[in-house]
């Protein structure tokens, strides 16, 4: 019955309105024999794969070797030198490697207190951000969703907007917005009567400012995402549940949900990755104070990588950290594409 | 039935109460940024802070013009990006169509390794990408911005399983009226794909357009600056440019706006118009 219902709604749906009339123009249009081309597949791919595997691969697998050794001596021949604003880089000439074998895994698991703290700050941001995301993403989502909801265009436009600016202009408005003596919100919040806050002396506070500047920007994207999915649940089964008898509640728990799972699970896999990669904001909001309150993992690789020039120790930090994140991510896909 | 209607209203109401609550404190922050375009630097700390727009826009502009010739930025950053978004959907697509609609040895291995490289921190490769440019002398070329991530692991991903949704027997029927394997790319599966494309298209726009530390390290000529190298120019030691970092930034998210509002029926629809059920 219910599947009779989707048959004909496919069949009356734009896109094989378009598939059947792209057929009937193929045949018209097309002529000529139909060579098999041999390893066709692979001629595909390969454009991909030559980009893929010299600029991204080859990194990757230099940066996982380099995580073995150790400079000999400082190097002092600057291969780059760049001081820009809130940003100092300098990439020094790669020479005298010296082998260390699991010198700088051993030191980074049992004995760096700052990546333990890296660590930590991290995982509080993982641990508050997605949730906050996933929820208030889905919420605004299934709102914009509603039929009664007029505008829609112009308030999903407005919402995603924030991704569109990029990090200084983004960090600058938020180290403005939060400043303690004479930021915007502060001035509310007096107003308001709350009082100050010192959102970015404060360890646990500069956190939070952090999660709130990462759920800003990112709301929107995730938002049109579950939306799309939103989108794709096919109308006869909520008039099914209807005819059941179902509430508001039990049309979300019961077709929503299971039906959005696949979505819901790769935004939240996606934003697991995208708090775990969390640099910019501790970078230029906080500057990972106030005493490494807010340093976060990439941040520490950073420092390590361009400012102390180890970058055989920054690298074994980001083979930890993609390892972390795979473990996560395969954990999440795991536990949610069951039942 | 007279209490359900009056719940119904009552739920409506709240629905679009949490709607402008949501966009108003979204859009709070980017009309405050409106405004500081707007005001001249010395009303930019006042107590309590300006709230209205002023009227110095203009002369903020031309400030940011003489300091970093940012219209040159912005060409850049438009040359950067759209031929960044083509390579990478001329890639993303064929790669994508191979993977949605052939077997080949090593299929799955192959595509579940190149997701697993979404894990990979920007910050990580920079240093090795870099080294690389250096030794082919592509540092300060577009073309060392452009090429390296325009194998986008999550365009191949999204353009997979989008075009799982083509019908097998359309590709046939296409087959047996006599077109190439390569028609079936560029005449049966791009055409239909239009609205992923442009969701994806979106996205690596918006990747691109936005890109900075990777910029920073490849581009130090400041003729060859995009838009958020410009800005982060303004950022100095001693003095912070805040109102032209602002009048930059509000010139920098109006093409996005433009192009997201007209494009973005494309995107929700495009984004996952196939399977991703499976």
């Amino acid at each position: 019955m219910v599947l009779t219902a989707i048959q004909s709604t496919l069949r009356s749906s734009t896109t094989y309105q378009q598939l059947s009339d792209r057929v009937r123009y193929a045949r018209q249009d097309l002529s000529g024999a139909v060579p098999s081309i041999p390893g066709l597949p692979y001629l595909y791919i390969s454009p991909f794969f030559i980009l893929f595997g010299i600029f991204l691969m080859f990194p990757a697998a230099y940066t996982f070797y380099l995580s073995f050794f150790d400079y000999v001596g400082v190097s002092n021949n600057i291969l780059l030198s760049i001081q820009m604003g809130p940003v100092v880089i300098s990439i020094p000439e790669i020479a005298n490697l010296e082998f260390v074998g699991l010198n700088h895994y051993e030191r980074l698991i049992f004995r760096d207190s700052l990546f333990h703290r890296s660590l930590f700050n991290t995982s509080f941001i993982f641990l508050v951000q997605v949730p906050t995301m996933v929820i208030l993403g889905l919420a605004t989502a299934l709102v914009l969703d509603a039929k009664f909801i007029r505008a829609k265009g112009l308030f999903r436009t407005l919402i995603a907007l924030p991704v569109a600016t990029g990090l200084v202009a983004y960090s600058t408005i938020f180290l403005l917005l939060f400043n303690g003596e004479v930021g915007l919100v502060n001035y509310v919040l007096e107003q308001v009567g709350v009082g100050a806050i010192p959102w970015l002396g404060d360890g646990f506070w500069a956190r939070i400012t952090l999660v709130i500047a990462v759920t800003w920007r990112w709301l929107g994207y995730n938002m049109i995402i579950l939306l799309a999915g939103l989108q794709t649940i096919p109308e006869p089964l909520y008039e099914a549940a209807e005819i059941d008898g179902a509430n508001r509640w039990q049309k979300f728990r019961y077709v929503t949900l299971p039906q959005l799972r696949p979505v819901l699970l790769f935004v939240i896999v996606s934003s697991t990755i995208g708090t775990f990669q969390i640099f910019a904001e501790p970078y230029v909001i906080t500057g990972g104070g106030p005493s490494n309150a807010t340093i976060t993992i990439v941040q520490y690789i950073y420092n390590q990588a361009f400012l102390q020039l180890n970058l055989g120790y920054a690298s074994a930090v980001s083979v930890i950290l993609v390892v972390l994140v795979s473990i996560m991510s395969i954990i999440q896909i795991r536990y949610g594409s069951e039942e | 039935m007279h209490t359900q209607d009056k719940q119904e209203a009552l739920w409506k109401f709240g629905s679009y109460i949490f709607l402008l609550v949501v966009t108003a404190l979204v859009l709070i922050p980017l009309y405050w940024m409106l405004v500081a375009a707007t005001i001249p630097q010395s009303e930019f700390f006042s107590w309590p802070p300006q709230l209205i727009p002023g009227t110095y826009f203009l002369e903020n502009f031309a400030a940011l013009q003489e300091n970093v010739d940012f219209v040159r930025s912005i060409g850049n950053s438009i040359f950067i990006a759209v031929t960044y978004t083509i390579l990478s959907l001329i890639l993303c697509s064929m790669a994508g169509f191979a993977f949605a609609k052939y077997e080949f040895r090593f299929k799955e291995p192959l595509f579940y390794f190149i997701l697993a490289t979404l894990v990979l921190p920007i910050q990580l490769l920079i240093i090795p990408l870099f080294l690389l440019m250096v030794q082919i002398g592509w540092t300060n070329s577009y073309l060392a911005v452009i090429l390296p991530w325009a194998a986008n692991p999550l365009g191949i991903f999204l353009m997979r399983q989008n075009m799982k949704a083509i019908p097998d027997s359309l590709l046939e029927s296409a087959r047996m009226d006599g077109a190439t394997e390569f028609q079936l790319y560029y005449k049966i599966a791009l055409p239909t794909m239009l609205p992923s494309l442009a969701a994806l298209a979106i996205i690596l726009f918006l990747n691109q357009w936005q890109a900075f530390l990777y910029p920073l390290v490849i581009l130090q000529d400041p003729q060859m600056f995009t838009i958020p190298l410009a800005l982060a120019d303004l950022v100095g030691q001693q003095r912070v440019a805040f109102d032209q970092i602002m009048v930059g930034t509000s010139l920098a998210v109006l093409p996005i706006f433009i192009v997201f509002l007209t494009l973005q029926q494309y995107f929700i629809k495009g984004i996952l118009s196939g399977s991703v059920k499976q």
